[in-house]
């Protein structure tokens, strides 16, 4: 509290208590006398003036720091600081992914074979090969039942 | 949502400071506002290095160093505190590791030999006699040399306090410790101050 006091960092409320209290402690008062006068000792000190040149090799210390692909891209700078800008970039980004994955999944120019088939069956079905068809699918069809009341579990 | 948020954050650097916008207008890609944060920096910050360092030359080459971090973080910079605490707490670790490295012996040398090598400094009020001269000039490297001699940490401390007049709570974030380590930091400081610079009353 005595270094605030001596300087001057107390406000007057507390100010007041302090002289009050320094009027009869004489170790307190010594304490005041050696603080401030630390505290004038030290306004002496006035500090160097500033090379005129400071800011000038500041700004040559940047501007060598700055890479090219930075000079590269500076004069997108201001659109790459905008907000909506980086948004816009993902949703490019993810377009342009669904697009290329789209391509990749589209079917080729040849059909496979199977595909062919049915294309011929849709083109000119005889009537006696739906017939087989449908009786193969029955077939099946019991083969599997059957498969299935085979299972173990299906005994217990 | 997030246009509350952006006010949320406005708000919060505001009640910071207009160092803290500023730096985020750098933040921005704004170079006018560092230009402004320098002007406005640059004078405390070099005087608390050369304080520290107590050489002119090494001041202003770790001041260059403070203000490239300040440009080289504003991708990253956030206002979690005062501008200043930031920069300082750069300034004060710059200083610290230049004279845990001894960067600045030629200074102490020269300090604590060959104090009549210095340039005599000019009173501050007009023309001086010759003997207001001396006596000016042995205070003042009388209490520049009080200061040299203080720890490192306690120097740091004391000069935040004394000319930058810092809050024990500011101090402490610079030196990253608690304000009651401040207050031990600035009581010894002072303390020894008070034996060397005394009687100069």
């Amino acid at each position: 509290m005595l270094v605030a006091y001596s300087s001057h960092k107390l406000d007057a409320a507390k100010t007041a208590a302090v002289d009050e209290h320094i009027g009869g402690c004489a170790a307190c008062r010594e304490f005041v006398r050696g603080q401030q006068a630390v505290w004038d000792a030290l306004d002496m000190w006035e500090p160097e003036p500033i090379s005129a040149d400071f800011n000038r090799r500041l700004y040559q210390r940047i501007d060598a720091q700055v890479t090219w692909w930075d000079r590269l891209l500076l004069p997108l700078r201001p659109l790459a600081f905008h907000r909506t800008v980086p948004l816009a970039a993902a949703a490019c980004f993810v377009l342009a992914i669904g697009f290329v994955l789209d391509q990749t999944a589209a079917p080729p120019e040849q059909q496979p074979a199977h595909v062919n088939a049915v294309a011929d069956v849709e083109g000119g079905l005889q009537p006696d090969q739906v017939l087989k068809a449908l009786d193969e699918m029955e077939a099946l069809s019991r083969f599997n039942r059957l498969m299935k009341s085979d299972a173990p579990e299906a005994k217990m | 949502m997030s246009e509350r948020v952006s006010k949320d954050v406005g708000a919060a650097t505001a009640a910071l400071d207009y160092d803290a916008e500023l730096m985020l207008r750098v933040k921005d890609g704004d170079g006018a506002s560092f230009a402004i944060l320098l002007e406005k920096h640059r004078s405390p910050v070099i005087h608390f290095l050369y304080r520290m360092v107590q050489n002119q030359a090494v001041a202003e080459e770790l001041a260059q160093e403070v203000f490239l971090r300040v440009y080289r973080s504003r991708a990253t910079y956030e206002p979690t505190a005062k501008f200043t605490t930031w920069l300082f707490r750069i300034a004060t670790h710059l200083a610290l590791n230049s004279l845990r490295d001894g960067k600045n012996e030629r200074t102490q040398e020269r300090l604590d030999e060959h104090t009549e090598d210095m340039p005599v400094r000019q009173l501050p009020d007009g023309k001086p006699s010759v003997e207001q001269a001396m006596v000016y000039q042995a205070k003042f490297e009388e209490v520049r040399q009080a200061i040299a001699a203080l720890p490192d940490k306690q120097r740091a401390a004391v000069l935040m306090h004394k000319y930058e007049e810092m809050e024990y709570s500011q101090i402490a974030k610079v030196l990253n410790c608690s304000e009651s380590a401040v207050k031990s930091l600035l009581f010894r400081a002072y303390e020894s101050l008070r034996a060397r610079l005394a009687h100069m009353a």
